[in-house]
């Protein structure tokens, strides 16, 4: 049944240790959704992989960085390496400047994973085109940590043309609605400089937000939902 | 939260090093700032600091955008940005220092981004970081600092190059040389050397020198010798020529003068001449030293070497400023050798035509009378004297006008323009009994017609220069009595001096004219001048001088010594950029003026005169406020 292998994964081992942080992260309470966006927390991510298929290619780093009641606290961020058992090809170092010896080096994944739940909390997750990072995040933490993900994540790619209906069609991607802001990139293709960019992306987008009426992450949630549904193919 | 660094911390501290003061801290304690900060964003129009705000004031740093502060309760009646912020530049460091609400509001004129740091951790850091200590508390004096030695890099090379002996003879070579051809007579040669008068003439041939004749051979080989002129000059001419190439330094060429006994080395190129470098020149690179120049002028006997010394001491102001040597003594200095030079002026006239028995003060009036001059003042002067019981003013004025008409020409001459509104000795207005300038600073005083206001800022700077000293005391005294009884006459004043508003713009970090220009006397100088004046006058005080009356006016006004420091260093900033303004125009013949364009100014340079006119600004808020303007 060898072949069946690759479709059911075997759990990973944890260490007494790695199981109980484990534990004691799922135990933690979620948030309510209509607690209002600027009284709360949330973690804006984006990820590095060694390519863009979510099913083959694997996640190499996390940047993630918290915004807490409408600021940026600089210390409230983080970045995980994942240790590569071999590292990405030789293109994608040249994107992600993570070379072949820091992958290498990075941290064990489980442990890195830990470390990422733990920074992350409950917190609602923030990403821009969540698909990829919540696909790349979910199949990690499903293999190194044999948990199954459900999160709540909102998807500043559907709220921001759903804030800026009149620009939507001309303005797609993330490097676009930064130019838009004038939002510089200490490193782009970094995935911490990633987050720090999209989180003040979000942050020049809540004024607007409120605008909107949108007070809680479910008025967010609607707004992102409502716009998705606007812009498929009919 | 992790106290640990990662990219993202160190991204913040890199970015934070561009600028001052974060690029004067050891690279540990903007790491530990950056830990601490919070990036938070305003959109344009909104409010990022106020004085209604209930929580503690932190501390900001525009990461991103344009900050404008706005004045409170006394600007609010006029358009009220005055002060434009950027990126890097970080406020409010009073408010935290003092651990109040802050007095303005500051509001995003376009989107911002700003790095926030609790007011604790603020404080902390005051206490980590001596640089940043440093800057918080004196920070025009910090700021000021890192530019004088930006300053003293630019110049000291101009001035090694123009004043000592090892530069190089092509740096010394003052003229293209006088030639001419071997087979011209000698009485075109001495026709030459006249028209062009210099006291060497070469011969060359094709630009190769073959021969010289000096002035100095002109005794020997032509009057003695009687020799025909019309003979070819190479005839008499010294054929064994010292040359020197043009990198070799000045010593050299005193060198060969010495162990030769000659007057003038040639300088060749590859064998071309190039020029010729004479005793002269040479001493000349020696002259211009501060003793040399006053007793220069204390023994000149004629105007041509009085108008020689005035054009030194420019040169001496331009080897001053390298040096270092702060505005405040530079101002005094030149002011110090113009008062000799004028009364050096005095003297010869005096020789030429006494006058006798009147007794008379010549007074330095404007900028000169607050020994501010820097290098492109008009006269501002007058005359005050004592008539004896038998004689009437104006039969005196009639003796002394003529005197001072000269005066005021010979003071031309040397390179103190006359001034535009007549305010000089000649003017019969101007040269007045002691009685007759009481009756009309009275007048003044009492009235304030829009012209008597303006002639004050000029007349209530003077101080006695020249004769009896004791007719300017006796006026002064008199003023010190009357100015401070006429509160309406101060506030006049006030009202005038408050029109005139440092050019902090709305829209830009300044606001400039069509020339793109900021005035730096009108906009920069005159703020501090007329509200020190003002302040002088209110409180009975005796200086004149600008520095010296806001000194003397700290305790009778309560006004905190650190304040008085931060006006004082502001004030001598901008004289310190009017210097370097005007050597620089000077350097390229170009008519002295005080506009400049801030875009050609440093960075550092412009955030300091953003500073300065903030500093102006905060001192006519107090006038303001003193005076209900």
């Amino acid at each position: 049944m060898s072949w069946l292998a690759g479709y059911f994964p075997k759990k990973p081992e944890l260490t007494p240790q790695q199981a109980e942080r484990l534990a004691a992260w799922q135990a933690r309470p979620t948030p309510r959704q209509d607690h209002p966006i600027n009284a709360s927390r949330y973690v804006v991510v984006d990820v590095e992989s060694s390519g863009l298929d979510t099913a083959r290619d694997h996640l190499i780093a996390i940047g993630a960085v918290a915004v807490t009641h409408g600021r940026i606290q600089l210390n409230d961020s983080h970045e995980i390496v994942l240790q590569q058992t071999q590292a990405s090809d030789k293109d994608n170092i040249l994107i992600h400047g993570i070379g072949g010896t820091v992958q290498r080096e990075g941290t064990p994944p489980a442990e890195a994973l830990l470390n990422f739940l733990e920074f992350l909390g409950k917190d609602p997750l923030i990403a821009f085109h969540v698909a990829f990072d919540q696909a790349m995040i979910k199949r990690a933490l499903k293999t190194f940590l044999g948990l199954t993900f459900e999160h709540a994540w909102v998807d500043l790619a559907y709220v921001a043309p759903a804030l800026h209906p009149r620009i939507a069609r001309s303005t797609r991607a993330l490097d676009d609605w930064m130019g838009l802001y004038q939002i510089s990139n200490y490193a782009r293709h970094n995935a911490l400089a990633d987050a720090l960019a999209t989180a003040e992306l979000y942050l020049v987008m809540r004024p607007l937000l409120a605008a909107h009426g949108a007070e809680s992450f479910r008025d967010v949630k609607t707004l992102e939902q409502n716009w998705y549904r606007q812009s498929q193919p009919v | 939260m992790s106290e640990a660094t990662n990219s993202l911390i160190q991204a913040t501290a890199d970015h934070l090093s561009q600028f001052a003061p974060f690029d004067q801290m050891d690279a540990e304690h903007v790491l530990w700032l950056a830990q601490h900060a919070t990036l938070a964003y305003f959109a344009k129009g909104e409010a990022v600091l106020s004085p209604e705000q209930s929580e503690p004031v932190p501390f900001v740093i525009i990461k991103q955008g344009v900050i404008q502060g706005e004045q409170g309760v006394v600007g609010a009646a006029e358009d009220s940005a005055w002060l434009e912020l950027h990126e890097g530049e970080c406020f409010p460091l009073g408010a935290l220092l003092a651990g109040r609400p802050v007095t303005s509001v500051y509001r995003a004129s376009s989107d911002a981004f700003c790095y926030l740091v609790p007011a604790t951790d603020f404080l902390r850091l005051t206490r980590l970081s001596a640089a940043f200590y440093d800057f918080c508390t004196r920070r025009i004096a910090n700021l000021l600092e890192q530019s004088k030695h930006l300053i003293q890099a630019g110049y000291s090379k101009a001035s090694a190059e123009q004043q000592s002996m090892s530069s190089n003879l092509a740096a010394v070579i003052r003229r293209d040389p006088v030639t001419c051809p071997p087979d011209a007579s000698i009485k075109t040669a001495l026709q030459l050397m006249q028209e062009h008068s210099v006291g060497a003439m070469v011969a060359v041939e094709g630009a190769v020198p073959v021969g010289i004749f000096t002035l100095h051979d002109v005794l020997d080989r032509v009057v003695l010798a009687e020799t025909d002129l019309s003979r070819p000059v190479i005839g008499i001419m010294s054929t064994q020529l010292t040359t020197l190439p043009p990198h070799a330094p000045a010593h050299e060429a005193a060198l060969a003068m010495a162990k030769q006994g000659i007057r003038h080395v040639l300088v060749t190129d590859n064998g071309r001449l190039t020029g010729v470098v004479s005793e002269k020149d040479l001493f000349n690179l020696q002259r211009v030293g501060l003793s040399r120049i006053s007793n220069a002028i204390r023994h000149a006997a004629t105007l041509d070497l009085l108008k020689q010394c005035a054009q030194d001491i420019q040169q001496l102001t331009r080897n001053m400023l390298a040096q270092g040597v702060a505005a405040e003594q530079l101002t005094q200095i030149i002011t110090t050798l113009n008062d000799l030079l004028t009364t050096r002026i005095i003297e010869l006239e005096l020789q030429a035509t006494p006058i006798p028995d009147i007794e008379f003060c010549w007074l330095a009036l404007g900028s000169e009378g607050r020994f501010e001059q820097t290098l492109n003042t008009d006269q501002d002067n007058g005359i005050i004297f004592a008539p004896k019981s038998d004689q009437t003013p104006a039969a005196i004025r009639e003796i002394l006008l003529p005197f001072a008409k000269r005066i005021n020409d010979a003071l031309d001459a040397c390179g103190f323009p006359l001034c535009n509104g007549f305010v000089m000795a000649s003017n019969p207005k101007w040269c007045l009994s002691l009685e007759e300038w009481q009756a009309t600073f009275d007048n003044w005083i009492y009235h304030g017609a829009p012209m008597d206001l303006l002639h004050s800022t000029i007349f209530f700077d003077f101080r006695p220069l020249y004769g009896a000293d004791h007719l300017g005391a006796s006026l002064r005294k008199w003023l010190q009595q009357a100015a401070p009884k006429n509160s309406r006459f101060l506030h006049q004043l006030a009202v005038n001096a408050l029109r005139n508003r440092p050019p902090l713009g709305v829209v830009r970090d300044f606001v400039t004219g069509d020339d793109h220009t900021v005035d730096l006397k009108m906009n920069g100088i005159t703020p501090f001048v007329d509200a020190a004046r003002i302040f002088s006058l209110a409180v009975g005080g005796s200086q004149t001088n600008t520095l010296e009356r806001l000194r003397e006016i700290a305790s009778p006004l309560h006004i905190k010594p650190r304040d008085i420091d931060a006006y004082c260093e502001a004030f001598l900033f901008i004289q310190l950029l009017r210097l370097r303004l005007h050597h620089e125009q000077n350097e390229q013949g170009k008519p002295l003026t005080n506009r400049v364009d801030p875009d050609t100014l440093n960075n550092l340079d412009r955030r300091i005169l953003k500073e300065v006119f903030r500093q102006a600004r905060k001192l006519q808020t107090k006038l303001a406020l003193d005076y209900q303007v």
